[in-house]
């Protein structure tokens, strides 16, 4: 008879109890598709770069484990250790950052991204996957990071303000700029409207 | 943490303006979320990268079992006068009150619940 596997919370308290690295190497593979697939759209398709933040990641969820007071789910704390890896980094890489994207969108919505009508269908959907990915990437971290937890997480404002360690109206105001700014990048997949 | 379950999705954001770019969204979402990444050795370079244990060198507890034993016998032999007074003054009082032998064998029992529990505790094994 095949044995329940052990909750998160019980492999958490081996791991913090016991210093079961067996536990928290359990933890580890439960996660690791989440957290990378995370750090790869935070950093805008640089794998390689994610897989060295989402084992920063886990080796700083090791050493803070004590201190996880399970007010929020594992995979949530993850994530907001993840996010604030990926904003260290980028802050010291001084990633440009585009505050006012608006302009550079425009041009690359009218020189870099694919207007639908030279796109055939069959290829409608990979090209909309590119476009929309290069569109996340020119946004600022914070709208980025905003949008990702929101739409890709499918956390509430209130779960992406915990990831995202800042109030939630802020939460809400990056979501909304960070809308309005791929709106403009993807303004040539946007359906007609026929006056 | 209290969430409201409030999706963004379901945000009073002119939504019929949003519709087309809400349904990119989601549908990039759900490709990404249902693509499961390979480990391919990632947790064990995790593992590897953690910090080593913390080793606790075997000749710790001996080294301070004799290390007290040696400060309590040097502060006996030091001060023997001292000690042997104390003893006898505190028999001397103990003698003088009038205590039943239910009352000294409580008293002995505490001295030995009290110093086994802490026997058992600096003894116990990590």
């Amino acid at each position: 008879m095949a044995s329940t596997p052990d909750s998160d919370a019980a492999l958490i308290a081996r791991a913090v109890v016991a210093d079961d690295r067996h536990a928290f190497a359990e933890l580890v593979r439960r996660h690791q598709s989440a957290v990378r697939a995370c750090l790869r759209r935070l950093t805008a398709g640089h794998h390689a770069l994610a897989d060295d933040l989402a084992q920063e990641t886990f080796v700083l969820a090791w050493r803070h484990l004590g201190s996880y007071r399970q007010e929020a789910k594992f995979s949530t704390w993850l994530y907001r250790i993840a996010t604030n890896c990926w904003l260290a980094d980028a802050r010291k890489r001084k990633e440009e950052l585009l505050g006012d994207a608006t302009d550079n969108l425009a041009e690359a919505s009218g020189t870099a991204f694919t207007a639908d009508a030279a796109v055939p269908d069959h290829a409608r959907g990979a090209t909309m996957k590119l476009d929309l990915e290069r569109a996340l990437a020119v946004l600022s971290e914070g709208e980025r990071a905003a949008i990702v937890q929101c739409y890709y997480h499918d956390l509430s404002h209130e779960e992406a303000a915990y990831v995202l360690g800042m109030p939630v109206g802020t939460v809400k105001t990056h979501v909304l700029r960070g809308k309005q700014k791929l709106k403009a990048a993807l303004a040539a997949w946007a359906p007609r409207q026929d006056s | 943490m209290t969430a409201d379950r409030t999706s963004p999705r379901t945000s009073p954001h002119t939504p019929s303006d949003d519709d087309w770019l809400d349904a990119a969204l989601a549908a990039d979402a759900r490709e990404h979320g249902s693509s499961y990444l390979d480990d391919r050795g990632f947790t064990a370079r995790v593992m590897n990268a953690l910090p080593a244990p913390v080793a606790v060198p075997r000749w710790r507890k001996p080294a301070l079992v004799a290390l007290w034993s040696a400060a309590a016998l040097g502060t006996a032999s030091a001060l023997p006068g001292v000690a042997l007074d104390v003893g006898r003054e505190a028999f001397r009082l103990l003698a003088a009150q009038p205590v039943s032998l239910p009352q000294i064998a409580a008293v002995l029992a505490a001295i030995g619940v009290v110093t086994w529990s802490a026997a058992a505790w600096a003894l116990r094994s990590d």
